[in-house]
């Protein structure tokens, strides 16, 4: 797996290179800045981009606005975002190409190297990772009457895990039950928030997000042809 | 100031007393110090403490009704141009001569604002004023102003007049033993024509007549000054609720750069807290995180991992303290300022002299601020400017707290090169402070800035 860095800070950028070394990564090139990292992208077309949002000049957005552009470039690269804290606008913004080939992490899980590496792959192979606090985010922040009161505690469960971008086998796993288990849970999930029901993982993701963004999505263009089906239904029900 | 008991012979010495007044006065306004000077010997000759003391009193007084009669003048002309203005609004054409009358009306109450101001308490200038018809109606300054103008149009031209022709009088009047054998026979006569000198007695009484004038003078002119001013002192004032908006927004103006100060500061630190310590922090875990994973494969590389990790965990908390010392150095609370900046002083590479005479604490904002400053000031000393010797002093003067650096090194400091001295300009500005540098090339280099300290 070709893998390019994009970190301003030096320890850091170092740091996560040498972990992703010891793990037999291939990391091709490092960046301290948006301009460089455009330009590594350029030259050595890499699979992976692992993204700080704060870089200089303005340490405010440069990591988002780079991978966006870096997207536009090559549309089959996979981003993965690594961020200070979980602000939410950025999430929306990234999303708003669909959540494919997309990972959103706070930096520190980068230290719980096997589910890191989990991510890692998991954005490679064109899925989503999304850090549980971004979706504990959304989770909380949606309105009482947006239909969550209806779902079980185990479903609600179900529900963090599937828009953190796990599959179903991943949140078997996590949750100690069975595929079949996990299988009913996210069918009676999609009836009960009216979701179109899907399997492929970024649609899942998409339409939980999409579901949970419900809030506060006015500002949002959700332009994924694969999410249609599902957005129009869900704005049918507001 | 015309005689009533002239006969026709005495036109042509009318005259000439008219002209003679107007040279003396003249003469008087160029020569009003020494005048005043000289009409208090004569008082003292009187013997009279009193008035030897309201005639000290009486040189400023004297001064400032002879100002205020040159305002009372442009006044009156003012006020006639206002009042022609008026009729001819009757004839339909006064819409045109208004904004120029008007004009003079701010212009005039401008300069009697200037003048009062250089007697007494400030008068604040109004801001501008409007000059048409219709808004100059609804505005309260200016109708304040006409207030003003009415009165000092003419009670004040009055009080200025009798003011400067007093002295004159006493002066022209005393001197009467002087000169009146000079002057053609029968033409010599007292002020206001009283009567007419023709012997040596009528001059004596002439004499004493003036000193009646100045003693009239002396005592009157500190009232009449304060009665010509206090037209001006109650009119030109803007309107107690209009200053007081003033106030509040010279006020929400200062707290919003504030309260901008602020919100720079808290981004400060929000930035040094994520992108420093939470980036040291972050990577200690990736560190750990790797060096637990090599643990089994390779324990010698799990070891250097760990050795790093250690480091950057150090680096981490090294940050933490300098933001932490970035708010609020610790030293200021344990020590007080003096000492702080004592310390300052002692780890500085330039020899440093430190006079701080603060009696009081200050706001604890307000020290860090001074802090600082000196801080970076000594910073800059020892970097660039290959001084020798260096001066800190502090100290606390009608609520203010006064900070100088001084050093005798080359000069030529700019604070356009490098940020350090415009980061200490915004927290000063914050405090609603003042920061001067002088540096000419080739020395010296005194930093000055002065805090409210709110004490």
């Amino acid at each position: 797996m070709r893998i390019v860095i994009a970190e301003d800070d030096p320890l850091l950028r170092e740091g996560l290179a040498l972990l992703l070394r010891a793990e037999s990564l291939d990391v091709v090139a490092t960046a301290g800045n948006a301009a460089d990292f455009l330009t590594a992208v350029d030259t050595h077309r890499p699979e992976v981009a692992i993204v700080d949002v704060r870089m200089p000049p303005t340490h405010t957005d440069e990591g988002i606005v780079a991978a966006v552009e870096a997207r536009r470039r090559q549309p089959d690269l996979a981003v993965l975002v690594l961020s200070a804290y979980v602000e939410q606008t950025f999430a929306t913004e990234l999303l708003a190409g669909g959540a494919g080939r997309l990972g959103y992490l706070l930096k520190e899980r980068v230290g719980r190297v096997k589910e890191f590496l989990d991510a890692l792959h998991r954005v490679a192979a064109g899925g989503t990772a999304i850090d549980p606090e971004v979706v504990t985010q959304l989770l909380t922040r949606s309105r009482p009457d947006a239909g969550l009161d209806r779902l079980s505690s185990r479903e609600r469960e179900v529900l963090a895990l599937m828009a953190e971008g796990q599959g179903n086998t991943a949140i078997a796993e996590r949750l100690f039950v069975t595929d079949g288990a996990v299988h009913k849970h996210i069918r009676s999930i999609f009836a009960k928030l009216d979701l179109a029901p899907t399997d492929r993982a970024d649609r899942r993701v998409t339409a939980v997000l999409r579901y949970l963004e419900s809030t506060d999505s006015q500002s949002v263009s959700w332009n994924s042809p694969p999410t249609a089906a599902g957005s129009s239904k869900t704005r049918s029900q507001r | 100031m015309s005689t009533t008991r002239g006969e026709s012979p005495h036109r042509r010495g009318r005259l000439a007393r008219a002209t003679g007044l107007a040279r003396a006065t003249g003469l008087a306004r160029a020569t009003g110090l020494a005048g005043t000077t000289r009409l208090a010997d004569a008082t003292r000759l009187l013997g009279t403490t009193r008035l030897a003391g309201t005639a000290r009193s009486m040189r400023p007084a004297l001064a400032q009704l002879a100002g205020g009669l040159g305002t009372a003048v442009l006044a009156f002309a003012v006020l006639a141009g206002l009042i022609a203005a008026a009729l001819a609004c009757l004839l339909g054409i006064g819409l045109l001569v208004l904004p120029v009358a008007l004009r003079g009306l701010h212009s005039v109450a401008d300069t009697e604002r200037t003048r009062l101001t250089r007697w007494g308490p400030e008068l604040i200038h109004p801001g501008p004023l409007p000059t048409r018809l219709r808004p100059a109606a609804a505005d309260p300054t200016t109708r304040r102003e006409l207030r003003w103008l009415a009165g000092h149009a003419t009670v004040g031209l009055l009080l200025g007049l009798v003011a400067v022709l007093l002295p004159l009088s006493a002066v022209r009047d005393a001197t009467c033993p002087l000169w009146w054998w000079l002057v053609p026979r029968g033409e010599a006569s007292t002020t206001m024509a009283l009567w007419t000198v023709r012997d040596w007695p009528g001059a004596f009484a002439a004499a004493l007549l003036g000193l009646g004038w100045l003693a009239i003078s002396v005592g009157l002119t500190p009232g009449m000054a304060r009665l010509q001013a206090r037209r001006g002192r109650r009119w030109l004032p803007p309107d107690p609720d209009l200053d007081l908006s003033l106030r509040v927004a010279q006020l929400t103006a200062t707290r919003a750069a504030a309260l901008d100060a602020h919100a720079t500061e808290l981004r400060r630190i929000e930035r040094s807290l994520h992108d420093g310590s939470q980036n040291r922090l972050v990577a200690v875990t990736v560190l750990l995180g790797a060096a637990r994973r090599m643990l089994e494969r390779d324990p010698a590389g799990a070891e250097e991992l760990l050795e790093r990790a250690q480091s950057a965990a150090e680096q981490a908390l090294a940050e933490l303290r300098s933001v932490a010392r970035g708010i609020l150095p610790p030293v200021l609370a344990d020590r007080g300022l003096a000492g702080a900046l004592t310390g300052l002083a002692a780890a500085c590479l330039v020899p440093c002299r430190v006079e701080v005479d603060v009696p009081d604490r200050c706001a604890a904002s307000v020290e860090a601020t001074a802090y600082f400053v000196v801080a970076e000031a000594l910073t800059n000393i020892s970097r660039h400017s290959r001084a020798e010797h260096a001066t800190i002093t502090v100290a606390s003067r009608q609520a203010r707290l006064h900070v100088q650096v001084t050093d005798d090194g080359r000069g030529g400091a700019d604070e356009g090169h490098g940020s350090g001295l415009l980061g200490i300009r915004r927290r000063i500005e914050a405090h609603d402070g003042i920061l001067t540098l002088t540096s000419p090339p080739g020395g010296p280099t005194t930093l000055s800035v002065e805090l409210p300290c709110g004490s």
